[in-house]
């Protein structure tokens, strides 16, 4: 099983056991990692799992659709590095994958 | 093989449907993911994974003409700013620049205006044991949020409010009259040129300055124009649709009073709960989309330039997204239902429809633990854009409640119904309508060849109009106002002590009708 950490805003660090298919804020959601809010349960609709993912990443992960680009401009503090992690689904190849979660999704 | 099925009727204007459309839906999803409706001329995709495929797929299943059925239609030019009836990316130009208005952040921010609206309208009925959710709150809060966010000013909140809901509401049975429908809403053009020329910390000044890029790829501010037509748009969507969403939470929350207790005790469940009450019963229960391209479904072609109706409340109940769909709960597993849409035209205002939600849910149960609706009182209404409560009234004292709860309020009719006519005829007639069978009772008085009388159902008593007989055929009308203000037309034949024939309800559909004599 792919791990994923996760790392608050304050630093504080969450690594997990991801299960392959699910997407990172439904796994983020099943381990109580704090700091997605998720609203719309992983519609890309509403920009509240917001995260920022280490560059050396994206060319696994793949740039976001047109639909995740325009949602994003719901998040808060958004960077050429942000994604939502709705979007992101978990393969293999993601096992490390670190992801940073921004101060506040509101 | 999956074809499209005649033996299913669903339009969006059929009064029949508006009390519980979801057996017709369940039905449309079950049997016929695609079904064509010949009267109107227009398509209905029901399955979640079409829907959810069908609002992301923007080249195919456009919003050029609109999103409403009628709009479709008519295909009326569409004005500059009317950004719900774009693709992109002239859509995209205009909606940017606007999420500004509505992110999660910004919303948050007004928490405390939200609480203070809703405390404004709460608190002055704690002592009255009752309240109403759309009158006193569904009708109140919404208003003056968005109100508050553009910089409407209170004096001319009621003006916008009741002009959006003009705009928005039909009569029953009938699409909607669009000779006489505007885009631009009255009482905002005077606002916004006096704002133009005294400009303020509000929405609306912000929107006046604002500078965006648009189709053409040229950076400009919004015209005066387009700033009345965005504000008119945003003013009606922020009024009506959440306005629907707390009828629905009291009412569904007022027929799971375990869950409400749940909620009432452990606070952090009110968003839940909230996506629950939007799952199951949304506002919005359809979006329609001109079909731009040839597409084939389930074995359906739908042709360019078709209509086709998203039955978005439908979807929300698929068993194959979600599982026991037709339960209400609150902790199901969280998957996103399709009530604020997806894709490019999801929801703008999905975070602030949400917090109001939330915090609307959270103030009355500050002040009403529990309360039970009188649905004998309340009236839905369903139109092609929203289904919900224009009133609905609720006891929040015991003592206000009638005695044996609601199955004393719905024996209370029978009560008051007048006694029969002397010298007439009774019978006792069954309407088979879509939502099942309907009893009543006709007395009929013969004079000639002139009929009168009265007929009697559990929504009332009414008298019989245009009544006529011309040999074993009798016709008649009554005008009723529930379930939606409509004219039936019976025509009925009548062999011996056994009648059979059908009534049309309102201007479209017809049910069967059999009877039995019960007096002479």
């Amino acid at each position: 099983m792919p791990k994923i950490t996760f790392i608050e805003s304050d630093g504080r660090e969450h690594e997990i056991e991801a299960q392959t298919g699910a997407s990172v804020m439904e796994m983020a959601r099943a381990h109580n990692v704090p700091g997605l809010d998720a609203d719309c349960g992983g519609g890309c609709s509403c920009g509240t799992c917001h995260v920022y993912v280490r560059p050396e990443w994206r060319t696994h992960i793949g740039e976001p659709n047109e639909f995740e680009v325009a949602t994003l401009e719901f998040a808060v503090d958004v960077e050429a590095n942000s994604r939502l992690s709705c979007q992101i689904k978990i393969t293999d190849q993601l096992d490390g994958l670190v992801v940073t979660l921004p101060a506040s999704q509101r | 093989m999956t074809s499209v099925d005649k033996a299913i009727h669903w339009d969006p204007y059929n009064p029949a449907y508006f009390n519980n459309p979801h057996p017709v839906f369940t039905r449309l999803r079950e049997e016929a993911p695609v079904y064509y409706n010949e009267e109107y001329d227009f398509y209905t995709i029901s399955r979640y994974e079409d829907v959810q495929a069908g609002l992301a797929d923007y080249r195919t299943f456009s919003s050029s003409r609109g999103d409403i059925l009628e709009f479709i239609k008519a295909n009326n030019p569409v004005p500059p700013g009317v950004f719900i009836m774009m693709d992109p990316p002239v859509h995209t130009a205009y909606r940017s620049p606007l999420t500004r208005f509505f992110t999660p952040k910004r919303v948050a921010s007004l928490e405390p205006q939200i609480r203070d609206f809703c405390a404004k309208s709460l608190d002055p009925l704690i002592e009255s044991g009752e309240f109403n959710f759309i009158e006193n709150l569904g009708k109140e809060m919404p208003m003056r949020v968005i109100g508050m966010l553009l910089g409407v000013p209170e004096e001319d909140l009621k003006t916008v409010q009741s002009d959006a809901d003009a705009k928005l509401t039909t009569e029953a049975g009938k699409p909607m009259d669009l000779t006489e429908h505007t885009f631009v809403g009255a009482g905002f053009e005077d606002y916004i040129d006096w704002r133009m020329k005294n400009p303020s910390d509000d929405g609306m000044t912000e929107m006046l300055n604002l500078e965006f890029k648009d189709e053409t790829g040229a950076v400009r501010k919004l015209t005066r124009d387009e700033v009345v037509i965005i504000c008119s748009m945003l003013g009606a969507a922020g009024n009506e649709t959440t306005n629907r969403l707390i009828g629905w939470t009291g009412k569904v929350l007022a027929e799971h009073p375990d869950q409400r207790r749940q909620i009432y005790e452990n606070r952090a469940l009110i968003p839940q709960a909230i996506e629950e009450i939007l799952r199951y019963e949304p506002p919005g229960p359809s979006v329609a989309r001109y079909v731009a391209k040839d597409v084939e479904l389930h074995g359906v072609k739908i042709p360019e330039g078709s209509s086709v109706c998203m039955l978005v409340a439908a979807a929300n109940r698929d068993g194959r997204k979600f599982a026991n769909p037709n339960k209400f709960d609150i902790q199901r597993e969280r998957l996103p239902h399709l009530t604020f849409g997806q894709g490019f035209h999801a929801c703008l205002g999905n975070a602030l429809a949400r917090i109001e939600g939330r915090i609307a849910l959270d103030e009355v149960l500050n002040r009403f633990p529990d309360w039970e609706v009188d649905l004998d009182n309340a009236y839905l209404t369903s139109t092609s854009t929203v289904r919900g409560w224009e009133t609905l009234p609720a006891y929040t004292s015991k003592a206000k409640r009638r005695p044996g709860g609601k199955k004393a309020a719905q024996a209370a009719p029978q009560a008051n119904t007048p006694a029969p006519i002397p010298g007439a005829e009774s019978w006792k007639l069954t309407m088979k309508t879509p939502m099942g069978p309907q009893e009543m009772t006709a007395h009929l008085v013969r004079k000639g060849d002139a009929l009168t009388g009265r007929l009697d159902s559990p929504q009332g008593s009414e008298s019989i109009s245009h009544g006529k007989i011309s040999g074993n055929t009798l016709t008649w009308t009554v005008s009723v106002t529930k379930p939606a203000p409509m004219q039936l037309g019976f025509e009925v034949q009548i062999n011996d002590n056994a009648l059979a024939g059908h009534a049309k309800l309102g201007a479209f559909g017809k049910a069967d009708i059999v009877g039995e004599r019960i007096s002479s």
